[in-house]
């Protein structure tokens, strides 16, 4: 396995910032070679994959592109044709493949998304939202020089604050920021249940190949990468979906269900997600929250589901179940290797606690981002077999609980055993919980390719 | 034997197809376009004759060349591949298509060699089994349930699932008389044609796999 | 033509195989057949409704007079054809994942088969080989092979509850419903329609 050269990798991509703050910039380019100028500007600002053992930084920036944006900057014929043909599709496109229907169809997006003119994005973090908005202004201040891009959109997102403190919160309640694989050479150390199950019970990191172009994935090959090979190398492949977040309806319907429910409330709301809303995985810990194990990192996503297979402790068609079966599917875990992906984002729009009123209305939601290697074998794949269907979890057409497109229709299955506090419970006449507002398919390039695209110096050979 | 696997039976027939370089357009072509407009839910022949699991009609143009050092070499013929997966006997099943369906089994195999027509039971089947090939290996996921079980449990499943789900917290003696009367009208229920989808759902998901 | 019909895919192919090791591959077959462990993994892959493969000797082929024309051929044929769920891409990418060993024992006796890993050459040896369905037909479009399982799971519980509901007491109702839904609770996917392939 070959030692990652993490400065030459942009930060995003190999680790979550834990930055609360954040505001995504979507660029357009007018001119390729004032959009060029203004890429070279950006390359001293763009945060590297190197480690932060002094500190976090007060921001970051990183920086990837559409394909239409990688046409506009003029990039080789040959070389934009190269590029996997889900990337230049984009995900307006594909919206079809991905169930993005009916509510969730493209022209319900946002404007920015139903206009084919986002050519870049630019994610900054920050510390603080002094810091956001200083290294936005330098950000600015760059684009003005150089006139290379104009912004079309800017979206802000940040950690939910509860007491006064910064946490992994999102609008429905739930604690997330669990489950982010590992992959060789990227985590200094590996928490078990994050990477590949091992036929010994052990878990060992993914193949680098399965987040990253230019290394081996698990299938022993290398991943679909454009041409030149130093253009692809380091560099992955990021969806970003803007998810518009019914809280009013999902409180209402949590409480009518719950009624019904003899578990009550709050092991109701674990059994949509796998977790319970303090993060408490149900497989380890069915009847109660666990702070302590929320707080191992040892412990936290150490578990499979051999042990359940009636899925009376952890629903079969749980979120977490649902996008990483682990054991689930049999074959020491080998199905589901090449479908893991890295996740990013932060929540969007006003929190309301538990006690205030919340209305559908209000814009609040989450940034969701996706980092993989290959766009239609990882994240399309996870979206349309296992969020959109349940074949493989043998539960024919029915959804995801939270994140599938119900309409009003279909039915979640709680499975139970003969415990009164634990029996089988159905869930009916499914709202759509999630909506999505937009998004697309960029491409993140290495630093080197950075440089490369910067100074027009992309070879096709 | 292993035409068979439990109750379902592999067929796999080849029929040469007739080649007439004055037929215009030529067999295969004209077998092609009525197969393109045949049905395909429950008015496909195989639907209205009974037995079938699932089936396939494929013209095979020719062998395939896989390129060098392999040899290349053709057919002097096209065949007409149907591969079927089917109820029990394979007697009852050709005579079950040729009572059925003569008409459409006359449309597609009249541009086949040596094809005797439906009308003529014992020569039709002699036909069929004159093109059969034995099916060296075959494999079923569930191979002991007829097409119309199969049917009927995917009712109950749909009809059992509506019923838990709306009576959850019923009372035990209004639940036992509901299923009862439940039980008793599933059973009274017509079985679901075979080839017809199942309910129609309002979401979009855009229809054919195409 | 549509090689595609509801939740279901037909695949065909055909490859050439030198006469001396259709032997193999019929030995092979015999194994296969008899040896029950060894087909445990592709019960467990649980998305084929129905698979067959045909060895076709080079004389094997129907011969009828009436005009045909008599094969001269080199080679013995493998036919294969299969009815699966989920997408060409899915369903390979399984195959080279978990049944490897089985795959090549089946197709390494065919010309130029590049085995089954890595997937992507394995998926371009299949595309060559591949030819398209022109009619495709299925009792139950909506429903997979995981669908037919359990749809059978549930029929037997049904018909089990059914024969002892008239003579319990609500009681007794009560438990055996209990035991009944816990039978069936993960068994009870709706049927439909089926994603869109790319």
């Amino acid at each position: 396995m070959s030692k990652l050269n993490e400065t030459d990798i942009q930060g995003f991509v190999l680790r979550g910032y834990n930055l609360p703050f954040a505001r995504y910039l979507f660029l357009h380019f007018e001119d390729a070679s004032r959009a060029r100028s203004l890429i070279a500007r950006l390359l001293s600002h763009v945060t590297t994959g190197q480690r932060w053992d002094g500190g976090k930084p007060q921001s970051t920036v990183n920086i990837a592109f559409t394909h239409r944006g990688l046409q506009h900057l003029e990039l080789p014929e040959a070389t934009l044709l190269s590029f996997p043909v889900e990337f230049q599709q984009g995900m307006k496109h594909r919206a079809p493949i991905l169930g993005d229907s009916g509510v969730n169809a493209p022209e319900h997006w946002d404007k920015v998304w139903r206009e084919d003119r986002v050519h870049a994005w630019l994610g900054i973090n920050g510390l603080t939202a002094e810091a956001l908005d200083a290294r936005c202004s330098a950000l600015h201040a760059a684009m003005e020089e150089t006139g290379g891009a104009a912004i079309l959109a800017s979206q802000d997102a940040a950690a939910v604050v509860r007491d006064g403190k910064p946490t992994t919160s999102e609008h429905f309640g739930y604690t997330d920021g669990f489950g982010n694989p590992d992959y060789l050479g990227v985590q200094r150390s590996s928490q078990p249940g994050q990477g590949k199950l091992l036929p010994d019970g052990t878990w060992a990191p993914l193949a680098t190949g399965e987040l990253l172009l230019g290394y081996a994935d698990e299938a022993g090959e290398l991943p679909v990468a454009p041409i030149p090979h130093l253009l692809g190398s380091n560099g992955t492949f990021m969806v970003y979906r803007k998810l518009h977040q019914n809280v009013a309806t999902f409180r209402a319907y949590l409480d009518q269900q719950a009624a019904l429910y003899p578990g009550g409330k709050e092991k109701l709301a674990a059994k949509f997600i796998g977790r319970w809303r303090d993060g408490t995985p149900l497989e380890l810990s069915p009847d109660r929250e666990d702070p302590a194990i929320v707080k191992d990192q040892i412990r936290n996503t150490a578990f499979t589901y051999g042990a359940d297979p009636e899925g009376s402790r952890c629903p079969i068609g749980a979120h977490i179940r649902r996008v990483h079966p682990r054991d689930a599917f049999g074959f020491n875990g080998q199905l589901i290797n090449r479908r893991r992906i890295t996740r990013r984002g932060l929540p969007y729009g006003r929190f309301a606690p538990e006690d205030e009123p919340a209305s559908d209305s209000e814009e609040r939601g989450v940034i969701f981002m996706v980092l993989n290697a290959s766009l239609p074998r990882q994240f399309e794949f996870v979206q349309q077999q296992w969020v959109q269907y349940g074949n493989d979890s043998r539960l024919g057409n029915d959804k995801d609980m939270l994140m599938g497109q119900h309409g009003g229709h279909g039915s979640f299955v709680v499975q139970g055993d003969r415990s009164p506090t634990n029996p089988p419970f159905v869930c009916t006449n499914l709202p759509d919980f999630v909506e999505l507002r937009g998004g697309d398919y960029f491409f993140l390039p290495s630093i080197t390719a950075l440089g490369m695209i910067a100074k027009g110096l992309v070879d096709p050979r | 034997m292993p035409n068979k696997n439990g109750s379902v039976y592999g067929l796999t027939i080849l029929s040469p197809i007739i080649e007439d370089p004055r037929a215009t357009p030529s067999h295969d072509l004209q077998i092609r376009d009525y197969l393109a407009g045949l049905s395909t839910r429950e008015d496909s022949p195989f639907a209205l004759a009974p037995g079938t699991h699932l089936a396939r009609l494929v013209v095979m143009d020719d062998v395939v060349y896989v390129g060098a050092p392999a040899c290349e070499e053709h057919l002097k013929s096209k065949y007409l591949i149907f591969e079927s997966n089917c109820d029990g006997d394979l007697d009852t099943y050709l005579s079950g298509l040729a009572a059925t369906v003569p008409e459409h089994l006359d449309a597609i195999w009249r541009h086949c060699v040596g094809y005797p027509g439906a009308g003529n039971r014992k020569a039709f089947i002699d036909y069929m089994k004159a093109c059969q090939l034995e099916t060296t290996f075959f494999f079923a996921a569930v191979n002991n349930k007829t097409v119309t079980e199969t049917l009927r449990a995917l009712q109950t499943q749909t009809a059992v699932a509506d019923f838990i789900a709306a009576h959850q917290g019923v009372e035990p003696a209004v639940l036992q008389r509901e299923f009862i009367q439940f039980a008793a009208h599933l059973k009274s229920q017509p079985i679901p044609l075979p080839g017809s989808m199942g309910p129609h759902r309002t979401i979009e998901t855009g229809g054919r796999n195409e | 033509m549509s090689n595609i019909n509801g939740k279901v895919y037909a695949m065909n192919a055909i490859t050439p195989m030198k006469p001396w090791k259709t032997w193999i591959l019929r030995a092979a077959f015999f194994l296969l057949d008899h040896v029950k462990p060894m087909q445990k993994d592709l019960i467990d892959l649980s998305f084929i409704e129905f698979a067959r493969w045909v060895v076709v000797p080079r004389k094997g082929l129907p011969f009828l007079g009436n005009g045909q024309q008599e094969e001269v051929l080199q080679y013995d044929y493998l036919l294969f054809f299969s009815n699966f769920n989920g997408t060409w891409n899915q369903y390979i990418d399984a195959f080279s994942a978990v049944l490897a060993k089985g795959l090549n024992l089946v197709w390494r006796w065919s010309e130029k088969f590049p085995g089954s890993v890595p997937v992507t050459l394995f998926k371009e040896y299949i595309a060559r080989v591949q030819f398209d369905t022109d009619y495709y037909y299925t009792a139950y479009p909506h429903a997979t092979a995981n669908d037919v399982k359990s749809a059978h799971i549930v029929q037997l519980s049904l018909d089990s509850l059914s024969a002892v509901a008239g003579q319990s007491t609500p009681q007794q109702f009560a438990d055996a419903w209990l035991t009944f839904v816990l039978e069936v609770q993960t068994h009870l996917g709706e049927t439909g329609d089926a994603p869109i392939a790319g």
